[in-house]
């Protein structure tokens, strides 16, 4: 065909990649909004190795490839990534949609990045020599910038199962379907016994990348839900620090606002 | 490199010999003059270009035509002749949810995807299968009704 590739197996896929200057087309969904980009696309739709979905150790393996329908509709998708999906764009585009796309795009309003970022996912990326897992994390490098070299895929989101269960969810936008998150945050928050086993927060759309900060949520952990509300005050005042909003469609102040507000309302959710 | 795309339009088998990168939107109107397939706003944010591939509802404007090789395409034009339509049309009409018609073969399209997956869906089932799709004159609540009613009449079609 004339300016494109449809391969049928991975192999196939990752020589195209290295041999020729192609741009993946996942689902399209973000690359055909605006102007013809110029030269060719690699279709990766019927690609078998990108739809897979296996758990393997807690860790739940999804092919990039997986269209968000198909995700919503998997057994094995967990409450809070199908919460998150759900809530993305309207059933025609999450019939296209991916969630390889979704982070290929680079962007830090990506609805499913989100998650994966709370839960510490990692990629797996390949090429036709190698492949690398790399944390979600050091893939986004900035803006539209990301680890991904010229001739590698994303094949699949690495999304650790064990925190998932507890979670607040909040994606803020100007209206109900079709919306592009303004602010959008996630809180993980486990309780053993009254002390805090886990606590992992991310806020997307707010600056270049997802601001995820471990250092800071780690306060929280291995202390009871009474030694926290001593340190309360400092937990907000250092993501009142570390959150850094960019000038985007909302002004940067609303954004900051709204980021802490939301981040009192995940406190507040567990009596915190 | 050079042969065509081959995929099935409305149940025949039709080639298109242009660049993968052109959108289904514009290959629908300008190479095959399906003009059913209305083109809103080319990001994904009206639904008035909606057509079915493999069955599935998907933004025409969205999509590549590389995407569309061996894949069935069905638009407005060839779902009019089905006995779903039927019931989804003498519906819409009922309720008079149709007034500039702009958005209707998309919404229909969105009917019949919501209906072929639950053919007695609930309010909220059919709002969240017509969330795509904008309408600016009709409204809501008559599309919701019409559909209500299509699912009653059409019973045993989907």
């Amino acid at each position: 065909m004339v300016n494109g590739f449809n391969p049928n197996s991975l192999r196939q896929a990752l020589e195209i990649r290295a041999a020729n200057d192609v741009i993946p087309y996942a689902g399209g969904t973000d690359l055909m909004i605006g102007e013809q980009h110029p030269g060719s696309y690699l279709f990766l739709h019927a690609v078998p190795e990108l739809k897979r979905v296996y758990l393997e150790d807690g860790i739940l393996h999804l092919g990039a490839g997986c269209t968000f329908t198909e995700l919503l509709e998997h057994p094995l998708t967990p409450a809070l990534l199908k919460e998150a999906l759900s809530q993305i764009a309207a059933p025609a585009i999450r019939n296209e949609g991916t969630i390889g796309g979704n982070i290929g795009n680079g962007s830090a309003k990506a609805d499913s990045a989100l998650i994966f970022f709370v839960a510490d996912a990692s990629l797996k990326l390949e090429s036709s020599t190698g492949t690398r897992i790399l944390p979600i994390r050091d893939f986004y490098i900035g803006r539209k910038q990301l680890a991904l070299h010229p001739d590698e895929l994303i094949t699949e989101v690495l999304l650790p199962l064990r925190w998932l269960d507890g979670y607040v969810y909040q994606k803020v936008a100007a209206r109900k379907a079709l919306a592009i998150s303004r602010i959008s945050f996630v809180g993980l928050l486990t309780l053993d016994n009254g002390v805090i086993a886990h606590c992992a927060t991310a806020f997307g759309a707010v600056s270049d990348v997802v601001i995820r900060r471990p250092e800071i949520d780690s306060m929280l952990i291995g202390k009871s839900v009474e030694q926290v509300k001593a340190i309360r005050s400092d937990y907000l005042a250092a993501y009142d620090k570390a959150i850094v909003p960019t000038r985007g469609r909302v002004s940067s102040e609303y954004r900051k606002a709204v980021c802490l507000n939301l981040l009192l309302d995940f406190l507040n959710h567990y009596e915190i | 490199m050079d042969q065509g795309i081959e995929f099935q339009l409305n149940g025949e088998r039709v080639s298109y010999t242009g660049s993968a990168t052109t959108r289904l939107l514009d290959v629908l109107r300008d190479n095959f003059a399906l003009t059913g397939v209305k083109c809103g706003c080319k990001e994904g944010e009206c639904g008035a270009c909606s057509v079915l591939l493999d069955g599935k509802l998907v933004n025409s404007c969205m999509v590549a035509m590389g995407r569309v090789a061996g894949a069935s395409i069905v638009t407005i034009e060839g779902y009019s002749k089905t006995a779903r339509f039927a019931a989804l049309n003498a519906a819409y009409a009922a309720v008079s949810a149709v007034q500039c018609g702009f958005c209707t073969p998309g919404m229909i399209l969105a009917s019949e995807a919501i209906l072929a997956k639950t053919p007695h869906p609930t309010e909220e089932e059919i709002r969240a299968g017509i969330s795509g799709n904008l309408c600016r004159c009709t409204g809501y609540n008559a599309i919701v009704t019409a559909i209500q009613s299509a699912a009653k009449e059409g019973n045993g079609l989907w």
